[in-house]
């Protein structure tokens, strides 16, 4: 039961995760912008859903689970669900207006720095996040009530499930619609695209946002599948995880996006049985963070070894091919 | 007015470690065209090297030349493996694999010497007093090779014919290759040189920030990329003029706007540059 409930936990993150990849394949994937700063959009998205759906303080709830935090909204969560997605689309709205317009280089050094301002911001602005300590008891729906909790796990990668189909199958419509077109159009060549009177900077801010959206919504699945809200959780390396898993699945295809996700998470995963092996033993015992450095080393040769050797990924994108080498049906000889 | 003239030091000292980091990064980005987001790892290990080597018995000065030239070395290994063999794939290639060169690199070092900070061997150095002012050494101490880096890095590349080599490959490749330059060899004295100098900042970084981590070269990576930009990206001059601007910014913004803040206003800097000039302060190349 409890390697069950393990591997459940497991499979809730990495489909987190592949909802946040989704968020990157609308911006990288589809529209080419070098978003380092991912981690922005989900650390939005995983406070205000938890700050939203927190008990207000100085109520009974608040008391009876001991809270420290000063904000608190008691809305019901899936209000809460749908203000992170907002959340999230805001600032990328705020972020991308500024700088969408800037070459890639400067772009992704641009998102970098502002992932890094926030996180700055939220750290130090105890009375809104506790910094350091984070908020613990962010309400985790019907838990206890009506579902037991040893099974809440179960219940919880159920709804996660659900709610990422509905956004892989509305990201799958997006990327094959007129919308996506013209961002991939904007992606291939951004001056003959202008040229043919599409909007390009208005359409990149567009997909940045979009993209915000998704990763505010992975904020919140996130936040509320943990029932804890922490700053120290937002670092850098989860962009790049992100990444990692867009560029493993194959850009440019959101069903890859998420495929992409699962397979990284397998992967790093596995690297927490490393400190097992009898040989490793006792350089882990001098080093408490050995393993879970080794992990990151992992992602780091991955992500090194799949964009020398692998650029396009286990699930190629799809491209219709121009008509010209495409015979009409019915016209054959 | 001391507290001023002592934010002033400190800026200072905090902009010359800065800088150093600065003209190396812009020094490999002038001939290779992509951010090198492992350049800060290779602060952080010159820092330990230099912390091995005197922990080995060596002398501190001693100990930082033997680590620039090790990490000289690494450098133009690493490139010539990693980088090198994608250069003509486009700059998110490049830009990938140096974060992922970045995170082996930050967690090897995590790996054999744990997480927690390492003093570094620096003897105590007792400030001279002027007066009221109190003036510590290792700023000054800092300023002063910083000063004589750049020096140096001046004079090879305006004297030399390495020098004016490594411009000509910078200021149009294609062009230096059909006028007889062996780009090859330009490129790998540029890494060794780029990831020398980063060492370098890195014992620097380390006798300021007294404690050496695996995070510190990450962490200071962004600090250095607001200087290498807001001076104009690949260009060492700009880069010593921004690094000045964004130390003594840190130190003047911790000291009298918000004292938790202090490298945030290095990245405000950073976007507030990128959105109003993104082409820096002195643009164009070296």
């Amino acid at each position: 039961m409890a390697l069950a409930t393990f591997f459940v936990g497991l499979l809730t993150l990495a489909l987190i995760y592949g909802v946040l990849t989704l968020g990157l394949h609308v911006q990288f994937g589809l529209a080419g912008m070098l978003n380092f700063g991912h981690v922005a959009f989900f650390a939005v998205g995983a406070f205000t859903s938890a700050l939203l759906s927190l008990p207000p303080k100085g109520s009974e709830a608040y008391l009876a689970a001991g809270g420290q935090y000063q904000l608190g909204y008691g809305l019901p969560v899936p209000l809460a669900f749908l203000a992170a997605g907002l959340a999230g689309g805001l600032v990328a709205l705020l972020i991308g207006s500024t700088s969408v317009r800037l070459g890639s280089h400067y772009l992704a050094v641009a998102t970098f720095a502002m992932a890094e301002i926030l996180r700055s911001v939220l750290t130090n602005e105890t009375w809104l996040t506790r910094g350091q300590f984070g908020i613990s008891g962010v309400p985790q729906p019907l838990r206890s009530n009506p579902i037991p909790a040893e099974l809440y796990p179960f219940a919880y990668l159920a709804a996660t499930v659900v709610v990422v189909a509905l956004l892989l199958a509305v990201s799958v419509r997006l990327t094959s619609s007129p919308f996506g077109r013209a961002l991939r159009a904007v992606r291939e060549d951004e001056t003959a695209a202008r040229a043919l009177g599409k909007p390009a900077p208005g359409l990149k801010l567009r997909a940045f946002a979009l993209g915000g959206v998704l990763a505010g919504f992975a904020g919140s699945l996130w936040t509320h599948s943990l029932g804890i809200v922490h700053v120290g959780q937002f670092v850098p390396i989860i962009t790049f995880q992100v990444w990692l898993a867009l560029l493993l699945g194959g850009r440019g295809n959101p069903i890859g996006a998420v495929v992409g996700a699962l397979v990284l998470m397998a992967i790093t995963e596995s690297t927490r049985f490393l400190g097992n092996i009898p040989f490793l033993e006792p350089l882990t015992r001098r080093n408490p963070s050995f393993v879970p450095s080794l992990r990151f080393v992992v992602v780091g040769l991955l992500l090194i070894l799949v964009v020398r050797y692998f650029p396009r990924g286990l699930l190629p994108e799809r491209l219709r091919r121009p008509p010209a080498d495409e015979p009409a049906p019915g016209r054959q000889p | 007015m001391t507290a001023f003239l002592q934010t002033l030091i400190f800026g200072l000292g905090t902009g010359a470690v800065i800088s150093v980091g600065a003209v190396g990064l812009s020094l490999s980005y002038g001939v290779t065209r992509f951010i090198n987001f492992s350049y800060g790892e290779l602060l952080t290990l010159g820092a330990y090297l230099a912390f091995v080597a005197v922990s080995l018995g060596l002398s501190l000065p001693v100990a930082s030349l033997l680590a620039m030239v090790v990490v000289g070395l690494i450098g133009v290994v690493l490139a010539r493996l990693l980088f090198d063999p994608i250069l003509h794939r486009g700059f998110l290639s490049l830009l990938v694999t140096s974060v992922g060169l970045a995170f082996v690199l930050q967690n090897a070092v995590r790996m054999i010497f744990g997480s927690s900070p390492t003093r570094f061997p620096l003897p105590p150095l007792r400030p001279w007093r002027i007066g009221a002012l109190i003036v510590p050494k290792v700023p000054v101490l800092v300023i002063v090779i910083a000063a004589l880096a750049m020096a140096c890095v001046h004079l090879l590349l305006r004297y030399t014919r390495m020098g004016k080599m490594m411009r000509a490959t910078s200021d149009d490749a294609a062009l230096a290759k059909a006028s007889g330059i062996v780009t090859g060899r330009v490129l790998a004295t540029t890494w060794f040189l780029s990831a020398a100098i980063a060492a370098l900042g890195g014992v620097l970084l380390g006798m300021t920030q007294i404690a050496l981590q695996p995070v510190m070269g990450w962490g200071f990576l962004l600090v250095v990329f607001a200087a290498v930009l807001l001076g104009g990206i690949g260009n060492p001059y700009g880069a010593m003029l921004g690094a000045l601007i964004v130390g003594l910014g840190i130190e003047f913004g911790a000291a009298y706007l918000a004292p938790d803040y202090g490298h945030a206003f290095a990245f405000l800097l950073l976007v507030l540059v990128l959105l109003l000039r993104p082409k820096g302060l002195l643009r164009g190349s070296f």
